[in-house]
């Protein structure tokens, strides 16, 4: 059996809501409600949902960007809730994330040569010839021109941006990369290019991947396995031609019946889910989705599914999947 | 032959900057046919929300100016039309809804409150105790639930996908016979998207209003659309009707946007076709043909001769030197 390189055990993350005068607090957001997942080396796994579901966090949990409520993440088998600072600023090299808007996560004040010299000086490492040639080589590596090196994050193009932001994350070779929507606000001609940037650099890196995302023809052809969020739970994951061609949860089913096809001929009967995600402040009881539930029986409004084994390596918390009708989607 | 509802010849408009006058849209020409829907699509920076809203009259001035080209709306001539004119047309027979509805709608004004004021604007002899009904009868229209409680909500309080509707209520209500829709889904969830467009298609085939759908998405083009204009750097490169250019893409450019989206049926991790190259900036366009740079195909002709918009097959046209020896 495979250690795998990160795994979350029953991560927790809620925010306070606080109300009144006195602020007092009157309930939690559970964004991440008990999540559990595995990525190993060298693999992309995909985490989809709609928007508040919860995806971000995870992310932002995993680095501890935000601190967990509860529940363990473990890295390279350490569990990183009982490691002390110096520990940290170590494991920081391993880990990385690239954001959705990389004009907001690179310093417009800074030219491209310092924001990729950054992570060097801080980690105290190299000379500063050494540390210009390390950044002369990142941006080779993430296919941008040298002269980019003295210029500014405004004059690039959003496509050419989210290569800085990648070009920082690689800087200091880590073993794992968060990419939140990294892909998601560019046209799709530079997302193509950004796509196959990452999947060159994972392979000669050995990088692995958690790509977060909510536009699943993305997802699924970047990863290997694809987990599927709903109100900060896990409610599918498999591999993921397996998820694609034998979506077992009603969400996982409605979510991918909604993709628009390009393809005019192929408009199939689709699934089309009524109403919102509900708040995460009150989720509902017993199953989270039985409010919008096409297949919703009383029992799915008091019972919690549990994650259960539809084949090796393909898990579904769904009350009824076994009786479900078979999946009538088809992939054109 | 019915006359389109919306005919545009030749439209040619850009805007005046500090670095001079730069052409954003030129000669751009289509129509759409009652109860069709026209998809306008290309990347970020192509020109088409400018177009829509230089046939909605509402390009920004000064700067902002439409330099050539007519626009016909039943017939009248809406590029010459002076402002007060237009503004019979403009909300109660064209209507628009945009992207990001919650700077579309107004933050301190309730849904009611909103909804009452386009009423009162198309229909000023409804009495006012009639307008809420009609409200409630739009709202119902759109399919928000509980339309009553809505009607004294705020847009803060709506998810994306109800501020949508909402918007999408207030541009019917002047029963409009063209619905200008720009990225109407970009921002929302793929589960809620797909309730939209099944909203606009129902709301379409139930009054038989012409739609104009300005996105960058080619799976929603796919499942929407009649006929599409694929546009680049403010031109036409190619214009089809739906079936014809997901069968037979013809201009390098549309060949190129549809190989490098990820596909359902693709092998995965696998890399994808791209187009090499940026969008280039419109004040520096390649002479030639405007795709030449970065098309793999361009020859010396291409960097010489913008190339016209030929006709491949009745109904299809491409704007490419070497259209016949490609797609084939």
């Amino acid at each position: 059996m495979k250690i795998p390189i990160l795994e979350t055990r029953e991560l927790r993350r809620y925010f306070p809501v606080r109300t009144g005068i006195f602020l007092r607090k009157s309930g939690d957001v559970r964004a991440v409600d008990g999540v559990s997942l595995k990525v190993h080396r060298g693999e992309t796994v995909g985490l989809v949902g709609e928007s508040g579901c919860g995806k971000s966090t995870v992310g932002k949990t995993i680095l501890n960007l935000l601190k967990p409520t509860s529940g363990q993440v473990i890295f390279e088998g350490k569990d990183l809730s009982t490691i002390g600072r110096a520990q940290w600023r170590l494991l920081r090299r391993k880990m990385q994330i690239i954001f959705q808007d990389p004009m907001e996560s690179l310093n417009s004040r800074h030219t491209v040569g310092e924001i990729l010299e950054e992570p060097f000086i801080i980690h105290k490492l190299g000379s500063s010839t050494q540390r210009r040639a390390w950044v002369q080589e990142l941006l080779k590596k993430v296919g941008l021109t040298a002269s980019s090196i003295g210029r500014f994050p405004h004059e690039f193009s959003g496509g050419q941006r989210q290569r800085i932001g990648i070009a920082r994350a690689i800087a200091l070779k880590p073993k794992l990369i968060v990419c939140d929507e990294a892909v998601s606000a560019l046209d799709v001609s530079v997302q193509a290019q950004i796509i196959n940037l990452l999947l060159e650099l994972q392979r000669k890196m050995e990088l692995s991947l958690l790509f977060i995302a909510h536009d699943l023809s993305v997802v699924r052809h970047l990863s290997d396995r694809v987990a599927v969020m709903y109100l900060g739970q896990i409610v599918e994951e498999a591999s993921s031609d397996e998820i694609y061609q034998n979506p077992t949860h009603p969400y996982t089913r409605a979510l991918i019946s909604a993709i628009p096809v390009p393809s005019p001929k192929n408009i199939r009967d689709r699934v089309i889910l009524e109403g919102d995600v509900p708040s995460p402040i009150n989720p509902p009881s017993g199953c989270r989705f039985h409010t919008r539930c096409a297949y919703s029986k009383p029992d799915c409004q008091r019972k919690i599914p549990k994650m259960e084994e539809v084949k090796s390596s393909h898990y579904v918390s769904c009350l009824r999947w076994r009786e479900l009708p078979a999946s009538m989607i088809q992939i054109p | 032959m019915p006359d389109p509802v919306l005919k545009v010849e030749e439209l040619s408009c850009g805007f005046n900057t500090e670095d001079g006058y730069i052409r954003v849209v030129e000669r751009l020409s289509f129509d759409i046919d009652a109860g069709k829907t026209l998809g306008l699509v290309g990347e970020s920076g192509c020109g088409k929300t400018v177009t829509a809203l230089a046939i909605m009259g509402l390009l920004p001035r000064p700067s902002g100016h439409i330099e050539g080209g007519t626009v016909f709306f039943r017939g009248n001539d809406l590029s010459n039309t002076s402002t007060p004119s237009l503004k019979e047309v403009r909300g109660k027979s064209i209507s628009m809804i945009f992207q990001e509805p919650m700077t579309a709608l107004n933050p301190v004004h309730s849904i009611g409150k909103q909804l009452v004021e386009a009423i009162h604007l198309y229909e000023p002899e409804i009495h006012r105790t009639d307008q809420r009904t009609r409200a409630l009868e739009l709202l119902t229209k759109v399919g928000i639930p509980e339309p009553a409680q809505r009607l004294k909500e705020y847009p803060h309080q709506l998810s994306g996908g109800m501020r949508q509707r909402v918007l999408i209520s207030i541009a019917i209500a002047g029963n409009p016979d063209l619905l200008v829709a720009d990225e109407p889904t970009t921002a929302l969830d793929v589960t809620v998207q797909a309730q939209i467009l099944e909203l606009l298609r129902n709301l379409q085939t139930n009054h038989g209003m012409a739609m104009m759908l300005i996105t960058h998405d080619l799976g929603v083009v796919a499942e929407i659309c009649d006929e599409v204009l694929v546009m680049y750097a403010g031109r036409t490169a190619e214009r089809a009707n739906v079936t014809q250019l997901f069968e037979i893409p013809r201009h390098p450019y549309s060949q190129g946007l549809m190989a490098s989206i990820p596909k359902l049926s693709a092998p995965c991790k696998v890399p994808l076709p791209v187009i090499d190259g940026i969008v280039p900036a419109l004040d520096n366009l390649p002479s030639g043909c405007p795709f030449s740079n970065r098309c793999r195909y361009s020859d010396n002709k291409c960097e010489k001769e913008n190339p016209p918009l030929m006709d491949a097959e009745p109904g299809h046209q491409v704007a490419c030197h070497h259209w016949q020896s490609l797609g084939k």
